[in-house]
């Protein structure tokens, strides 16, 4: 039987980011992971703030941040532990080879897959939105037999956002996929990595490059890092710009190779296919936690714990019933405004935010689950990402922030 | 202005009014159909789906209860590509009243239905999900029948007689001379173009809307809508429909469809029909009587919820609701109000909607001197497609999706999809994987005449109504068909507000049910279109 100074539990961002903090402190560190977190769902880009409470844009998250609701966690976490983990991760991605473009103080805009702008903090070089502002002409690349992204719709909306003094030119490559099912941003970004594929695109793309253009394309551009991006851009000599995807994303992969890769180096102890069913409690001390396939479980024992299991949509936090909110591993206590009025707005794309988004464990400042009086519940259980309560991340723009800096301070305590 | 005019306008585009019109029609009447909205909004889509066998009715309405098994009999023979011929089961569990059954048995023996009791052991061996608190079981001939499709192949197969359609097209006026209806005046809701429609006899087949439309030739007809909750579960828990034997209640049926079950409905007496809210007392009531026979019911997973109002006709001084009779009745205002030139359907049905048309046609045809029988009962709804066509089509799509799209695409213009599947490869891609809905299909249903709307396609399709309720194919069916709709709905003018409405229509019945694993999907739907595709727009 093993023991670990930290246990962490989940392989999202959160969990990653959480599981290199405390390595970087010099802690043993073991990562139980199940599923691949919301990588695939979230396009890899690190949004911070990218909309207020009223629904206004943030011009600069750090400022916005910094003025937040009480309940919020950026509040708990503080700007100090948040800039402190945007500086930590874009020195692993830039030592991984993988940098990540943008500071606290301004929103980078990237592109999404149906041609809207969106704000994010941090993103990928090959995710440099805003080159498109000064651009007279985007050039729209559609992939002929591409599931998921119709380039058309792209048009029509970042005309829309980008105004029509600006040229909106669509070419569509053809990478003469002969089998049978459809094809995913995942399948042309393989063959772009292959020497042929790279080629034969670049020769259909090559004629509508040149000065004062911007090439429009899906996530496509390779799934190791930003290889492909270097080599296209120096090629066609104007930038090249990847749109937001449909899950599968190929930026949440490339961004979880990357981390994990850096998890490697740092000696990190990762245990595939092991969800945490069960928490061993000794007075006010989480002293292990056991996990497992579908036979047996096994325990890993710690001295500190890390619950980074995310939300709903991840499973860290369930509502079999109504008003019933659970957090699965420890039952840290659940923060949750039940109320028929309140629980769901009507409109989908609201303009204010959804209660029951905001549902999560209660924590205090140390990131520690709290009861109704305010007091830690497990003294060594500290939690990281979207099992926090009191914030709607996809109204805001808010959700890998949070994850960040969460992360770093609970790995910091 | 008088643009268009026809012998019969029917007004009400549901399995009343579309069971009218392809009557008439068949009969050599020219007659026209104006529903203000899309086909099938209403109740006939918003209901069980349930082909009564009518058991349901076996003790306290044995007419009722032998026109249902009568007509149940004659859909599964006309309507093969509408109709899932299932067969359904009445099931007591500990604590319904006993004595309930011998007067049930009797009473379906009586109306004509067949019923055969199973032991315990076998009711589950079939229906493993079954209560254990199983009592007693009987197996009788109900079925499950899908609204939507039922109602436009009525319509498809009216339109092969003459008979003519126009959705989005509401009644907003009658216009009366001398005691006789004269014309009706009608506004296009895609255009909002206003106009007039000449003809001999006007038909009030609004359904729950019926008191509305006959207000509007000064006329009292009362009609209590009253709603019905219904909830939709992500998968089949029975493979037969399966009601509560006991005296008719709230919660009482489930009806598997495709790759889905519904569970209903409640009863409640509203003053607008349009009001098709939901709320969590109502899912909780249906989902605890629900519980009574298939324990484990919470455990699913909760797609949407929804409702729709019966149009339950209440005789001066009776009641409404539950006790209401769900027999109809046909109104002659001309005898009745000496109104000439408008007669009232109001009540019934969805399982005997033909035989609704039938008498009620039986009344109408020999005022315009037309003396043919009705043939109704005797045509398929429509002809089915050859197994040439479906092997051609085997060829391009998954064998799975094959004879979903054939009863889907019908006779005409499944061969068309067929064809261009073959010739443009692109169009093979599945749009909507729950429902196996092609580019190809979409595209050909997007480019007829009534579609306005992504939401409009999607009742044609099915697209969006599965399982991962439009998470996948919003994106993809507005950016394909959108563009290809001639006229486009208020607020549905780009593929970006179509998407969103597309996906709000969804929202609206997944907010009452938003617990359990409901909540899981909510938070994917929101990760997708709000942080990815962020579709309020950037830089506000």
């Amino acid at each position: 039987m093993s023991k670990s100074d930290v246990v962490v539990i989940g392989n999202g961002f959160a969990g990653l980011m959480s599981a290199l903090v405390s390595a970087d402190q010099g802690k043993k560190v073991t990562l139980l992971s199940y599923g691949a977190g919301t990588f695939p769902l979230n396009s890899g880009v690190i949004d911070v703030l990218g909309y207020d409470d009223s629904g206004k844009a943030v011009a600069n998250p750090a400022q916005a941040v910094s003025a937040v609701a009480d309940e919020h966690p950026y509040k708990k976490i503080g700007t100090q532990a948040l800039e402190e983990s945007v500086k930590f991760f874009q020195d692993v991605v830039a030592a991984e080879g993988f940098p990540y473009v943008g500071s606290l103080n301004e929103q980078q805009w990237l592109v999404t897959g149906v041609g809207t702008l969106k704000p994010s903090c941090l993103v990928p070089e090959s995710m440099q939105g805003s080159k498109c502002f000064e651009a007279s002409e985007i050039v729209l690349v559609g992939i002929k037999g591409l599931k998921d992204y119709y380039v058309d719709m792209v048009a029509e909306n970042l005309a829309k956002e980008l105004g029509n003094d600006k040229k909106y030119t669509v070419v569509t490559v053809d990478p003469h996929y002969q089998g049978a099912r459809d094809l995913t941003t995942k399948d042309v970004a393989s063959w772009m990595d292959t020497e042929a594929g790279y080629a034969d695109f670049v020769s259909q793309v090559k004629g509508n490059a040149g000065a004062g253009k911007v090439i429009l394309v899906p996530q496509i551009l390779g799934l190791k890092g930003n290889v492909v991006y270097k080599k296209i851009v120096a090629e066609l000599g104007c930038p090249v710009v990847e749109t937001t995807a449909m899950p599968p994303s190929v930026n949440g992969l490339r961004l979880r190779d990357v981390l994990l890769s850096a998890l490697k180096k740092k000696g990190i102890t990762v245990i595939e296919n092991a969800k945490a069913e069960e928490a061993v409690i000794e007075g006010s001390k989480a002293v292990a936690v056991k996990a497992g396939g579908e036979v047996r479980l096994q325990t890993y024992n710690a001295d500190k714990f890390i619950v980074a299991t995310g939300g709903f949509y991840s499973g860290g936090i369930t509502m079999r019933d109504f008003g019933e909110a659970k957090e699965v591993v420890f039952g840290l206590p659940v923060e949750c405004d039940c109320v028929e009025e309140r629980w769901v707005n009507k409109q989908l794309f609201s303009d204010k935010k959804q209660t029951f988004a905001k549902t999560g464990v209660r924590v205090d400042a140390t990131l520690r689950g709290v009861n109704e009086s305010g007091n830690v519940v497990l003294e060594n259980v500290y939690v990281a990402g979207r099992n926090l309560s009191g914030y709607d991340f996809c109204f805001e723009h808010s959700g890998n922030g949070v994850a960040l800096a969460s992360a770093y301070k609970a790995a910091k305590a | 202005m008088v643009k268009d005019k026809a012998t019969v306008v029917v007004v009400g585009g549901g399995a009343t009014g579309v069971g009218i019109l392809r009557d008439l029609s068949m009969r050599g009447i020219d007659a026209l159909l104006i529903e203000k909205l899309d086909m099938v909004n209403g109740a006939s889509s918003r209901y069980h789906g349930l082909l009564h066998s009518g058991a349901r009715y076996a003790v306290r309405d044995q007419e009722a209860a032998k026109e249902c098994i009568e007509e149940n009999t004659i859909l599964r023979r006309i309507g093969k590509s509408c109709v899932e011929a299932i067969s359904g089961m009445f099931v007591q569990v500990e604590g319904d009243d006993p004595d309930f059954v011998d007067p049930w048995v009797k009473g379906c023996a009586e109306s004509g239905i067949k019923t055969r009791e199973l032991s315990k052991e076998e009711a589950w061996s079939l229906e493993p999900n079954l209560s254990r608190k199983l009592v007693r079981a009987f197996e009788v001939p109900d079925g499950a029948i899908d609204g939507f499709r039922m109602s436009w192949q009525n319509v498809q197969s009216a339109a092969r007689y003459g008979g003519r359609y126009k959705t989005y097209t509401e009644l907003i006026k009658i216009n009366v001379e001398s005691g006789a209806v004269k014309s009706i005046t009608v506004r296009d809701n895609v255009t909002k173009e206003e106009y007039d429609i000449e003809c001999e006899i006007l038909v009030n087949a609004a359904g729950p809307w019926a008191g509305k439309v006959a207000q509007m030739a000064g006329l009292d007809c009362s009609v209590s809508p009253s709603k019905g909750t219904l909830i939709a579960f992500n998968q089949r828990i029975s493979n037969r429909v399966v009601n509560r034997l006991r005296k008719p209640s709230n919660g009482d049926i489930f009806v598997p469809h495709g790759s889905i079950t519904i569970l209903g409905t409640s009863s409640i007496t509203i003053p607008d029909p349009e009001d098709t809210s939901t709320s969590w007392d109502e899912v909780e009531e249906l989902m605890k009587t629900g519980e009574g026979v298939f324990e484990h019911l919470r455990d699913y997973r909760i797609l949407r919820v929804f409702a729709g109002s019966r149009p339950l006709y209440v005789p001066k001084g009776a009641d409404g609701g539950r006790n209401a009779s769900r027999g109809f009745v046909t109104l002659d205002h001309e005898k009745e109000d000496g109104l000439k030139g408008m007669m009232t359907i109001c009540g019934g049905k969805f399982t005997t909607y033909r035989l609704m048309a039938e008498k009620f046609c039986d009344v109408l045809a020999p005022k315009l001197g037309n003396t043919a029988k009705c043939r109704t009962a005797e045509e398929d709804l429509v002809p089915a497609v050859s197994e040439a066509d479906k092997k051609a089509a085997r060829q391009y799509f998954p064998s799975y999706g094959v004879n979903l799209a054939a009863t889907r695409l019908g006779t005409e213009k499944f061969p068309e999809v067929v064809k261009t599947l073959k010739e443009n490869p692109e169009t093979r891609e599945v749009l909507c994987e729950c429902e196996n809905v092609t580019m190809a299909e979409v595209m050909r249903i997007a480019q007829e005449p009534t579609s306005h709307s992504v939401a409009d396609v999607r009742r044609r399709t099915r697209l969006g109504m599965g399982t991962c309720q439009g998470n996948y194919c919003a994106i993809r069916s507005a950016a394909i068909a959108n563009k290809l709709f001639k006229n486009k709905l208020e607020g549905c003018g780009d593929s970006l507000s179509d998407m969103k409405n597309f996906l709000q229509a969804r929202w609206k019945g997944i907010t009452p049910v938003m617990a359990g694993k409901t909540l899981r999907e909510a938070e994917m739907t929101r990760g997708m279109y709000e942080v990815l595709f962020n579709v309020n727009g950037g830089r506000r």
